[in-house]
């Protein structure tokens, strides 16, 4: 289904040519609707995913929620209502350049190239590229990969990194968590990279966590921000300052316990220097 | 929007290469699942419309069991769900040996062949049965009739919906992603996982497909006019590709 609407965004894109959704900025857009469409996960606990209660939530979500709506509601003189919709990494780029999503809220890294195609929020979380293995494997970092089976998200960061630097190692990429972790469960790879935060979530939610370790020093520095279209900047410095006021009020420190405090989704406090980072992002009134 | 189209990122840095193994990985799944399903489907089909009750019961069960089981589905069970049931050392020695690639073309070759066998099904029975009982009162056996004169017929009346149905199944091959072959849609993502350029890579993709699909119509068009017996099928005109 995804990759069919892939393809169908690709020709409609061709065939509109210059869209007249493109006279419209984001922020008119929302004006109009009073609809605020994001692009998040089903399945990246506790960023984005269904919870037991069946309900869409996580860190992400509560994010755009808590922080970007309240100001966007107040900029378009109407309460804005939050719309989501499934985003993948191969789907995500394409989702906002066709106008189907106005903002991508998950675990996106925010690199040089994807600033080609498309802009990015303030950084809002900060994780690095590490494995999940069984118990007792010999995997203990990127160095020791060479001629194993590892299994990476397809169109991942972590996946390039390991094709350029551990170029031995028996890469296997799926298109979503769940399956690479079935393959590790079963034995068909050896050890499943992805962002250290990432294989937390699913350690915690593994039907035995013990059973699993996080091994390795991060490989990769993985700044998560929100995308928004290109060159939208009135949209962006809305999200911005949302997220600016969220960390000058604390309302943003107390959303992260939330989620990754000791009692959170999944465990993973704020390294001090983190903190830091994020308080000097906060720019002065 | 303001999207800048750059399609240079098709033929620098590595994309051209990628695009080339993407194409070689989807022209090798799709042929050999084509020759699997094609010798189910013959098989299947051919058992559907035996004289024989229980035959056509086995036929009919490997038909509406396969064919209604999403193709995703399939995926999943020649890669997770089959191996575990093999011995603990072959299992690891297939996981080193292209376990998705063999997991794929089978999940993509017996779904077809379930499909296929419908087609031949369909083929058999647009022969009229008069020739069937022709065939037995010159004295050739059921097998023999089949062999020599049913199936031979059927296979030349079933090319335009046997083209439908490779046309499909190489597009199909492309779900074969999700349990990680490397074929043509995953190197098209890859070449926007670089490039952050999903439009091109992707527009790049949609036109080796389409090349691909006319290249088989094309051929089989030929094959069909080649194998045409004069005065023996009907048709206003030949097909035009």
């Amino acid at each position: 289904m995804k990759r069919g609407m892939n393809f169908f965004f690709a020709i409609a894109l061709l065939l509109a040519g210059e869209s007249p959704a493109g006279a419209e900025t984001t922020l008119e857009k929302i004006a109009r609707t009073g609809v605020l469409t994001i692009g998040t996960r089903t399945g990246s606990p506790p960023f984005a995913y269904i919870n037991q209660k069946n309900e869409w939530v996580g860190f992400s979500i509560d994010l755009v929620e808590q922080l970007v709506l309240p100001p966007l509601a107040k900029k378009a003189g109407k309460p804005v209502k939050l719309e989501k919709k499934e985003s993948a990494p191969p789907t995500r780029i394409p989702l906002l350049s066709s106008n189907a999503v106005d903002l991508i809220a998950e675990t996106m890294t925010d690199t040089r190239s994807r600033r080609d195609s498309v802009d990015f929020s303030l950084t809002f979380f900060v994780t690095g590229a590490q494995f999940l293995v069984k118990k007792g494997s010999p995997i203990k970092g990127i160095k020791n990969i060479g001629g194993k089976r590892v299994a990476a998200q397809q169109g991942s960061t972590n996946a390039r990194i390991i094709r350029e630097r551990a170029p031995k190692a028996q890469l296997r990429e799926f298109p979503d968590q769940p399956a690479a972790f079935q393959a590790l469960a079963q034995g068909q790879v050896d050890g499943y990279t992805n962002d250290g935060i990432q294989l937390a979530g699913l350690k915690a939610k593994a039907p035995k966590p013990g059973a699993w370790d996080i091994v390795g020093e991060f490989y990769s520095y993985e700044p998560y921000g929100m995308a928004l279209r290109k060159g939208d900047s009135d949209f962006r410095a809305v999200v911005n300052n949302g997220l600016m006021e969220g960390i000058d009020s604390g309302r943003f420190f107390e959303i992260y316990e939330k989620w990754f405090g000791p009692k959170g989704e999944v465990p993973y406090p704020m390294a001090p220097d983190v903190k830091k980072f994020m308080i000097y992002q906060s720019v002065p009134k | 929007m303001n999207y800048e189209f750059n399609w240079s990122v098709l033929w620098t840095g590595q994309s051209g290469q990628w695009l080339l193994q993407g194409l070689v990985t989807t022209l090798e799944i799709s042929a050999l699942a084509w020759l699997l399903a094609g010798a189910l489907g013959v098989l299947s089909g051919a058992l559907r419309t035996a004289p024989w009750a229980p035959l056509r019961a086995v036929a009919a069960f490997y038909v509406e069991f396969f064919r209604n089981v999403p193709l995703l589905v399939w995926m999943f069970f020649w890669y997770f769900g089959v191996p575990p049931l093999l011995p603990k050392p072959f299992q690891d020695w297939l996981y080193d040996h292209g376990a998705e690639f063999w997991a794929g073309t089978l999940a993509l070759g017996v779904y077809h062949g379930a499909r296929f066998s419908e087609v031949i099904r369909s083929g058999i029975q647009a022969i009229p049965k008069t020739q069937f009982e022709a065939a037995l009162s010159t004295g050739l056996t059921t097998m023999q009739a089949y062999r020599f004169v049913i199936i031979p017929v059927a296979l030349r009346l079933i090319i335009p919906p046997v083209t439908n149905e490779s046309l499909n199944l190489l597009k199909n091959s492309s779900v074969a992603l999700t349990i990680s072959v490397a074929e043509l849609t995953f190197q098209t993502r890859q070449i926007e996982t670089y490039t952050a350029k999903a439009f091109e890579a992707l527009t790049a993709g949609t036109v080796i497909y389409l090349i691909l699909c006319l290249a088989i119509a094309g051929v089989m068009a030929r094959v069909e006019r080649r194998c045409a017996i004069p005065g023996m099928i009907a048709r206003a005109a030949a097909a035009e590709h």
